[in-house]
Order: structure tokens, then sequence, then C-alpha cells
């Protein structure tokens, strides 16, 4: 079990890292705190796909005179860009509604709001 | 023929996306123009998926490579029965921004009307782009835009429990999108592509289950949260009673769909593959099914608000469809796949004319609005054709569904599901006759609301287009359910089903 | 023989039509009334028209629109579903004159009759249905169809009794539903153009099952104990619906269902061999004897209508689950014997209340004197429900009884004795009460009811005693009961 996990140790820390996220988004109160956690599982998920491409001993598939496979898969690489695009602007989104439920409601609190509500 | 020039498959995308980016430009901060150019890219939308579904009807499947890069290796659009739903997105989406001519203005600040549109446009570009995509990872980023411009779209109108219910719906969506991330992540690792098709065929020769089991678990837990299934419902409820009418419509009728549409894609990847036995998760899926119909009943018997009760109701309908994926015979998943576009349909009405009605008259309660039916003749009367379709009564589009689950129940040796569809609708009807009731049979509250008058013709016309549909397409029933029956027994043809 | 016709489609498409030009135009008095009595008379006598057909045993059918792959909506018109069709656009006809008059006083008549048409075109449509589906598919439209007349009042307590109804009728139509998909699953089709189409060699409990699902569903309008209740409240409606959609529509569609489901679901022959239909023979005895009973302690003269509808509509039941052919024709007869006597009752009852406000039967002495037609016509109905010759209810009740010595249960025949025995119990005191009783000073002046309450009585009691004289005479509407059973029983 544990040469397993060790064996895939990127796979294994991610997964943790998802599950941290993921106890944030459950468990904080403050909204700002619930966000950051999902802003964890979004990294922990992109670990887990650029490291699917990672080849031992790979170098970079630039292609220039000299380059010697193994080249690492690039594909994982060019998708965690495209989903570090989607991520800043599910962010960029939810900070502003953030900030417009500050203005108006005065609290960021969870269980606070709810009160109000 | 028009129909078959190849690059409207793309078109069905670009053009939504492109005339949704530009409305802002276009309309130099007027609403009135805003409107024509939205409805305009929504006709041309329109024009195009038609073509698409003429010429699926025509020749079956058929797909798109972009640059000339021939799949796996390129980028493909891939257009098939199922893929039909995006013509549904772009009339529904069409109509829904016909009806917000008037509605819009009324409903938010002038200056945000024109980032209205934007938003809607790219909802319905995100809609048929995923029911389009060859491509899982293009499924994730499809979703994404949908699933953001959704979250803004019920936002926009800046009430503070609008902005609540959208973080809500924001918090869960992500979670959501980010399971089914992780499940497209490790379906790519055991598979080394990301073409659904190539997908399907190397799944088989996979060296170990593990990782196909997980990830399958990681994408239908995605999707149903997207679906809003009985109990990862919770955000549903707020997100589309708060929003504005025709955005209920489109998040009721079509973004709930987008995990429906999903299951039916990641199904066509694991079933032809034979990688793993899913029989015990069609078993959960059925029993959550059944749970979900009478829940979703359950909950909406409580409620006053009229938009709350048909959120609700999105709840059961969804439990009709779920419950049909997972008895998974021919009869049962027809029958569900023709649900996603009848659903579409009918909850779009209901919505639609929900808002009408609150527009008209500025109540949303049951309670305040008894005898709305005698002010409001025609657009009551389009909701009760809508109540009786949802409910399921023939020969209505409603009807369709449950009369093929209980066909598919029988043929998958599992009547029980079939009783429970069956009479879990009755507890459907039990809070439509509750507003019909109050429409027609109750002494009015307000003495206004029983002289208000049916609503402008951009709302009225919608409303009766989609209130006649729901007759229509259950008359015309035969015209759907074999319009799919193609794609399910392809689904189902390695299983022998 | 069947042959294509499109009078089968009109029909039920005429009052399909009438109902909507009813809510375009009907708030004019003139034309409301002008397209209720025009589509009326059109559709009876088109109905009329296809009867010379049906006799020469030729069979008219209509394909409309195929609805789900393999099942269409079709109209088939055999003789069991011309006999149907027959009696119910004849009552619409009589029944459209009457409410004309009746509903003078009251509120939202635009509705009221747009409905009323809307249910006699559906009830038509479960007449010439020639698959199940397109039974089912009618079949709940009527009920939905019949929840706005039923809680015409708009009071809670016709609230509460709509609530009710639609509780009963559409868990009923659930059962239909899935009735129907099992059958469809078992064998295939679901034609009622056969006797029978399930076929012998399907499991028994499978068998057990559909039977009992087809049979609780449509059991709840045919108001076959235990399943009755929504009968009685839903007396609360006006008067000529509790006599069309009460005595003839609604609850006559339940017991032409369960005539379908025996002669055409199973088949004569499987039922022997099965045995199923003899539980459903004792339940409907004991129907019969049970709401004649509770009929006798009702004070309230539509609630003691209503139960004795409850008991009368089990005579169908019966004469299905005999399944000989004496007890079929009775069947079959019964549909129009207790309709028209059953519909002349309630003209009355409603004459009666809005000429005098009474609708106690404690109130009703010397009721004869002042409304003496009336009261005739009241008569000669409580005589066919006795069973006296010459009325049609003892031609139900002879052929009844005939049928049970025939399949050797004549103790099914104490039953028919029993039944005559309560019904002259609870229906004759009110015919002495009403002429040989009750304060004399009201009797110096006859106060008939209107002429369009009136009518319409008399017309029905005059038939009552025409369909008990003319069994014999060829070309009646007992030859086509007769022809009915004849293809039944493969004769």
């Amino acid at each position: 079990m544990i040469g397993i996990l060790w064996d895939n140790f990127d796979y294994a820390v991610s997964v943790l890292l998802f599950l941290i996220g993921l106890y944030c988004v459950i468990a904080k109160n403050n909204l700002i705190k619930k966000f950051m956690g999902l802003n964890i599982m979004e990294t922990s998920v992109f670990a887990f796909i650029v490291a699917l491409g990672v080849v031992k001993g790979g170098s970079a598939p630039i292609m220039e005179p000299g380059a010697r496979p193994p080249f690492i898969n690039p594909i994982p690489q060019a998708l965690i860009l495209t989903g570090i695009v989607v991520a800043v602007s599910t962010t960029a989104l939810a900070l502003s509604l953030i900030v417009r439920v500050w203005r108006q409601c005065g609290t960021i609190e969870a269980d606070e709001l709810r009160e109000l509500e | 023929m028009w129909w078959q020039w190849p690059h409207w498959l793309p078109l069905a995308v670009l053009v939504p996306l492109g005339g949704g980016v530009v409305t802002p430009a276009v309309a130099r901060g007027s609403a009135r123009r805003a409107w024509g150019w939205a409805a305009g890219v929504s006709a041309a939308t329109v024009a195009v998926s038609l073509a698409l579904v003429i010429r699926v009807a025509r020749g079956g499947p058929f797909s798109y490579a972009f640059g000339g890069w021939q799949p796996p290796y390129g980028i493909e659009f891939r257009f098939d029965e199922v893929s039909a739903f995006a013509f549904v997105v772009a009339f529904l989406g069409a109509l829904a921004i016909v009806f917000s001519r008037q509605y819009a203005p009324h409903a938010l600040a002038e200056p945000r009307v024109p980032y209205y549109y934007t938003l809607l446009l790219l909802d319905i570009a995100g809609l048929i782009g995923f029911s389009v995509t060859g491509d899982l990872f293009n499924m994730y980023v499809f979703m994404e835009i949908v699933s953001l411009t959704g979250y803004a779209l019920v936002a926009i109108s800046g009430e503070r429990i609008a902005e609540m219910a959208a973080f809500k719906y924001l918090v869960l969506g992500a979670v959501s999108s980010l399971l089914a991330l992780f499940g497209i992540g490790m379906l790519y690792g055991v598979t080394g592509t990301l073409n659904i098709a190539d997908a399907a065929s190397r799944l088989g020769a996979a060296a170990s289950t593990m990782p196909v089991i997980v990830a399958v678990a990681l994408l239908v837990l995605g999707f149903m949260v997207k679906a809003a299934l009985f109990p990862l419902h919770v955000w549903l409820p707020d997100a589309h009673a708060i929003a504005p009418s025709p955005v209920s419509a489109v998040l009721s009728g079509l973004v709930v769909k987008l995990g429906l549409v999903g299951m039916l894609r990641l199904y066509g990847v694991v079933y032809a593959s034979r990688a793993v036995d899913l029989s015990s998760l069609n078993w959960l899926l059925t029993w959550l099914g059944a749970v979900s119909i009478v829940m979703g009943a359950f909950f909406a018997i409580f409620q006053d608000d009229i938009k709350m009760m048909l959120a609700y109701s999105t709840i059961s309908n969804i439990g009709y469809i779920v419950m049909g994926f997972g008895l998974a015979s021919q009869y049962a998943l027809v029958g569900a796949a023709v649900h996603i576009f009848n659903h579409a349909l009918i909850k779009s009405a209901l919505f639609l004319a929900a808002g009408a009605i609150i527009y008209q008259t500025g109540y949303r309660r049951l309670s305040d609005l008894r005898g709305v039916g005698r002010g409001m003749p025609l657009t009551a009367a389009a909701l009760s054709v809508g109540a009786v379709s949802i409910v399921g009564i023939p020969p209505t589009a409603g009807f369709l569904c449950k009369w093929y689950i209980a066909l598919g129940a029988f043929e998958a040796k599992r009547a029980a599901f079939g009783f429970a569809l069956v009479f879990g609708a009755l507890f459907i009807f039990v809070y439509y006759i509750r507003m019909v009731n109050a429409f027609y049979f109750q002494e009015p509250v307000h003495a206004d609301v029983t002289h208000v008058g049916d609503p402008p013709l951009s709302m009225l016309v919608p409303v009766w287009i989609l209130a006649a549909l729901c007759l229509i397409m259950g008359l015309a029933g035969k015209v759907p359910l074999t319009f799919v029956a193609p794609a399910v027994s392809r689904l189902l043809g390695p299983l022998g089903g | 023989m069947e042959a294509v016709d499109v009078r089968v489609l009109l029909a039920p498409a005429i009052s399909f039509a009438c109902s909507g030009l009813v809510f375009l135009m009907g708030r004019n008095v003139f034309w409301r009334r002008f397209w209720s009595l025009g589509a009326a008379s059109l559709k009876f006598v088109v109905v009329l028209s296809m009867l010379p057909a049906a006799l020469a045993g030729k069979t008219l059918v209509w394909n409309l629109i195929e609805f789900t792959p393999g099942i269409g909506i079709a109209f088939r018109a055999d003789a069991l579903g011309m006999f149907f069709a027959l009696v119910s656009s004849a009552l619409w006809l009589i029944t459209t004159v009457y409410a004309i008059g009746y509903m003078e006083p009251e509120h939202a008549k635009v509705r009221f009759f747009g409905f009323f048409a809307l249910c006699v075109s559906t009830t038509v449509g479960v007449a010439f249905a020639e698959n199940l589906l397109t039974l089912f598919v009618f079949y709940e439209t009527l009920t939905i169809c019949t929840y706005p007349l039923v809680i015409h009042e708009e009071t809670p307590e016709a609230l509460r009794a709509g609530r009710k109804y639609l509780a009963y009728t559409l868990s009923g139509g659930a059962c239909i539903l899935l009735g129907a998909a099992l059958t469809y699953q078992v064998a295939g089709t679901l034609t009622l153009s056969k006797p029978g189409i399930v076929p012998a060699s399907a499991d028994v409990r499978t068998l057990a099952v559909l039977f009992a699902t087809l049979i609780a569903g449509f059991g709840v309008k045919a108001a076959v104990m235990p399943l009755h209740g929504w009968l009685p409240s839903a007396m609360v409606a006006p008067t000529p619906v509790s006599a069309l959609l009460h005595a003839v529509a609604v609850v006559k569609v339940g017991a032409f269902g369960v005539l379908r489901v025996v002669y055409n679901i199973f088949g004569v022959e499987l039922l022997k061999r099965l045995g199923f239909a003899l539980p459903l023979a004792y339940l409907a005895a004991f129907t019969i004897i049970a709401g004649s009973v509770a009929a006798l302690f009702q004070d309230n003269l539509k609630r003691r209508l209503a139960y004795s509808t409850v008991s009368q509509l089990s005579y169908i039941v019966l004469g299905a689950a005999l399944l000989t052919p004496a007890s079929a024709s009775a069947a079959v007869a019964h549909i129009a014997n207790q309709a028209f006597a059953k519909i002349t009752m309630f003209f009355a009852a409603g004459a009666i209340q809005r000429t005098t406000g009474k609708t106690q039967v404690h109130e009703l002495g010397g009721i004869g004197k002042q409304m003496p037609l009336t009261m005739a016509a009241f008569t000669v109905a409580s005589l066919s429900f006795v069973g006296m010759p010459l009325t049609g209810g003892f031609i139900t009740k002879w052929y009844l009884s005939v049928g049970a010595f025939e399949s050797g249960m004549w103790w099914f025949a104490l039953i028919m004795v029993a039944s005559s025995l309560l019904n002259a119990a609870y229906w004759l005191p009110i015919v002495y009460l009403a002429f040989l009783k009750g304060p004399q000073e009201v009797a110096a002046a006859p106060r008939e009811a209107k002429p369009s309450l009136l009518v319409p009585t008399v017309a029905c009691a005059v038939w009552v005693l025409v369909l008990g004289t003319t069994s014999d005479v060829p070309g009646m509407p007992f030859a086509l009961a007769r022809a009915a059973v004849e293809f039944v029983f493969k004769m």
C-alpha cells in the first residue's frame, strides 16, 4: 500500500490537496475562505493532469536540432493553460460577487448571511 | 442542398459566441438595439442548427475536423441524434430572448441589458458546443462557459438575495466541474486520448479497471450535481427561482440538461468499451431517480412562490430522466432522452408564463395571484397547458416519457420502478392543481389581479408557441421517439439491449 | 369487415370543435346556445347515421395519427363502441337542452358549456378507441375536463370534492397506464379489435397483476367498492353535470373499460381458464348490495342517487365477470338502461330543486301533486331500477339472472332479487311520499318546472319504457348489444 502510494506520489498529493480544498469549501464560514478552498481544489486537479504527462527522464518537447526523445507529453500542459483561464474567470466572478454581498449586507460570514435572509 | 454545407457545424457555436461578444458594441447602450441584435443572432443560430438536424435526420451522425486535422489528433465536433439538443437550445434561447424585449429593461438596470444578452448568447453557445463536441476536454470547457454565464445571469438583477443564490450556485457548480475534470483527466490517463470515440475504443484495453471506475464515479458525481439530482440539488431552487424569468427558463429547461447529455456521452464511452460493469451504478441511479421524483414533489407542495414551485418540479423531472438512464433498457433510454427535449419545452413554457404573470401583476405568490385566470386568460391558459403536460396527462408531451419509461421498467423486469414513476407523478399533480385552483377557482385577494390584461405580444407569443408545442410534441410523439432511437440502439448495441 | 370512414373521427371531433367555439364566442348567449345545441344535434345525427353499418356487421375505422411508433390514435366503431357512443351522444343532446334551462342563474357559463362539450368529445373518444392507449388518452383527458365542472360552485366544499375526485381518478389512470405498458410487454399489441390479445402462454402471476391493475384502474371510475368514495362527494356539481357525467360519461367510461378488459384484452376463454373473473364477480355483487344499503340511509336526494349509481354500475361489472353470453348482453344493455333511468331521476331532482328549492327526501311530501309530470317520470325510472317488466331495468335483471344460471353460479340470481327489494325499499317511499302524502293545500296549484327542464325529463322516461319493450325489435339498440356479444363469444 505504502509502496503504491510512494510510486504514485504526485497523484496521491493531488488527491490530498483536492480533499483539503473540499474541506475548506464545506467547513469554512467566510466566503473568501470558502473560495480559497475552491482554488486549492482547482490547483490540485491541474497538478494531477500535468503530472499525467510526465515521462521519467523526458525533456520538453521543443523540436530544435539535437532534441532527443523521450519527450514529456505536452497535451496536458496545453489543457491546463485553458483550465487556468477558466479558473481565473471563476475567481474573478466569485470575488466580484463577494464584494457586492459585502457592500449590501455588511458581512461575508455564511452564518450571518443566513440570518439576514 | 443547403443543409449539407459542412461548415454549419462550427458555425452553430461560433454565431452565438461571436454575436454575443459584440452585442454591447452593437447596442451602444441602447436596450432596444441590443434586443434587435440578439434576436437576429439567435434566429441565425436556429437556422444553422436546423440545418444540422436535417442533415442528421437524413444521413445519420457526421463530424467536423477543425483545420483539417483528423481525429483523434485534431479537435472534432460530432453531431449525432443526441446533439439535436443543440436545436432545442437554439430554439428556446431565441424564444427567451424574444420574451426579454420588455422583460429585461423591467427586471434589470438599463445599462446592464446589453450584457444580459451577451451572457444569454454565450450561454447558448456553450450549450450548443457541449452537445456537439467530440472531445472530452472541450466538454469541460463548454460546461464552464455555460456555468460561468449561468452564475452571472442569476446575479444580474443585482438584488442581494440573487447574489447570494448565485454564490451558492457558483460554489457547487465549480466543485462539480472540478470533479468532472478530475474524471476526464483520469480517463485521459488511462486511454491517452481525449477524443470520445477514440477513448471508447481504447478503454476496453485498459490495463486495470480501478482507475476507470473512479473516473466514471467522479464524472457521474459531477454531472449529477449539474443536473440537480436529489440529494445534490440544494443549489437549484434559489438560483432558478430568483433569476429573471427568461433566465429561469433557460437554466431549468436547458442548463440542468448539461449533466444529462453529459451522462449520455459518458455512457457512449463506457457501454461501447464494456470496460466496466455499470449495473450497480444504474441500480443507484434508478433509486435516486425515484427518490428525486418524490422529494422534488414533496418540497414543491409547501411552496407558495410560483417560481419556487416550478424550480422544485425540475428536480422531479430530472428524477424521471435519471431513472430512465438507470433502467438502461431501450424503451427507458429513449423515453429519458426524449424527455430531455420535452421537459425543456414544457418547463420553459411554464417559467415564461410565470414570468409574464409576475411582470403584469407584480405578485409571485400563489396566495396573491388568486383570480389571475380572469385577469390574464391567455397566459393562465398557457400555464395550465404546461401544468397538464408536465404532470404527464396524455396526449401532451410530458406523457410520452412516462409511457416509455413505464414500458422500459417492464422491459428491464423492474416493474416496481414503473409504479414509482407513475404514482410519483401524482404527487406532482397535487401542487399544480393548487396552482390551477388559485388561478381560476378561488376568490381573488387583490382586486387588481382580475383585470390586469394579458402581457405584450413579445411575451405572449413565445409563451403560446411553447404551450402549443407541449400539445403538438405529444400528439406527434412518434417524431422525436424514432429520431433518438438509433442513438440509443448504438449506445446499447454492444450489450445486446 | 372494416371500412375507412371519416364519421368515426367526426363524432368526437364535432364536440371538440364545439367546445373551442364556445370558448371563443360563448360570451354571447345566442352563440353559446347555438353551438352547443347545433353540435349536439349534429353529433347525434352522425353517430346515428353509422348505426345501419354497425347493425349490418360493418366496422368503420379511422387512423388519426401515429402517436408513438407502432401505436396510433385510432378510432374504430365496433358494436360495443357504437352502443356506448349512441347512448352518450343521445344523452348529450337531451342534457344540453336541460342544462341551458338549468344553468340560467349560474355563473361562468362559458366555462361550463365549453368543458361540457369537451367531456362528451372524450367520452365518444373512449367509445371508439381502437387500442388501449387511445382509450387511455381519452380517459385521462376526460378526468381533467370534468374537474372544472365538478368544482363549478367554487365553494370550499366543491374544491374538496374536486380534490378527492382527482385523487381517485388519477390514481386509477396511473394503474391503467401501467396496465397498458404491461399489456404491451406481454402481448406486443394494444389493439381492442380482437376478442382477447393476451397470450395464454404468459406467466400466470404476471397476468394476475395485469388483470388486477387494469380492473383497479377502470374500477375507480366504475365506482366498484372500495373505490367508490369520490362519487357521492362529486354530487356537489350542478345537476346537469351530475346527470351526464355521473350517470353516463365518467362512470360508464369506467364500466366500459372493464368490458374492454374482460372481452378484448383478456378474452372470455382465457379468463374462464384463469378464473380471475370470479373475485371480480364477488366484488361486484358486494357493491350491488352495499351500495343499495348505503342509499337507504341518505336523506339528500342527490346523494341517494349517487349510491344507487354505485350499486347499479356493478350490474355491468357483474355481467362482464360472469362470462356468459346472456350476462354479457345484460352488461352491454345496462349501459343504456341505467343511463336513461338514472338521468331521468337526476333531471327530476334538478327540476324539483330549481322549482321548489327542495333537496332532501323528507321534504318531498306532496310534490307529486305539484309537479305530476316530473314525478311520473321519476316513478317510471324507479320502477326500472326495481326491475318491473316493460322497463329497461327488467331486461338487465332478466338476462343477468339467466347468465347466473348459465354459468352455474345461481346464487348471483339471488343477488338480483335482493337488489330489487332494496331498490324498492329506497325508491318507492319517495313515490309514495310524493303522491300520497304531504300538505294538501299545495295540491291546489300544480306548478311544473319550466319546459326546458320538463321535456328532457319526460323524454328520458319514455325512452326507459321503449328500451324495456323493444328488446326483440331488429334495428333497436339491443340488437347492437347482441352483435357485440356475438363478436366476443365468437358465435
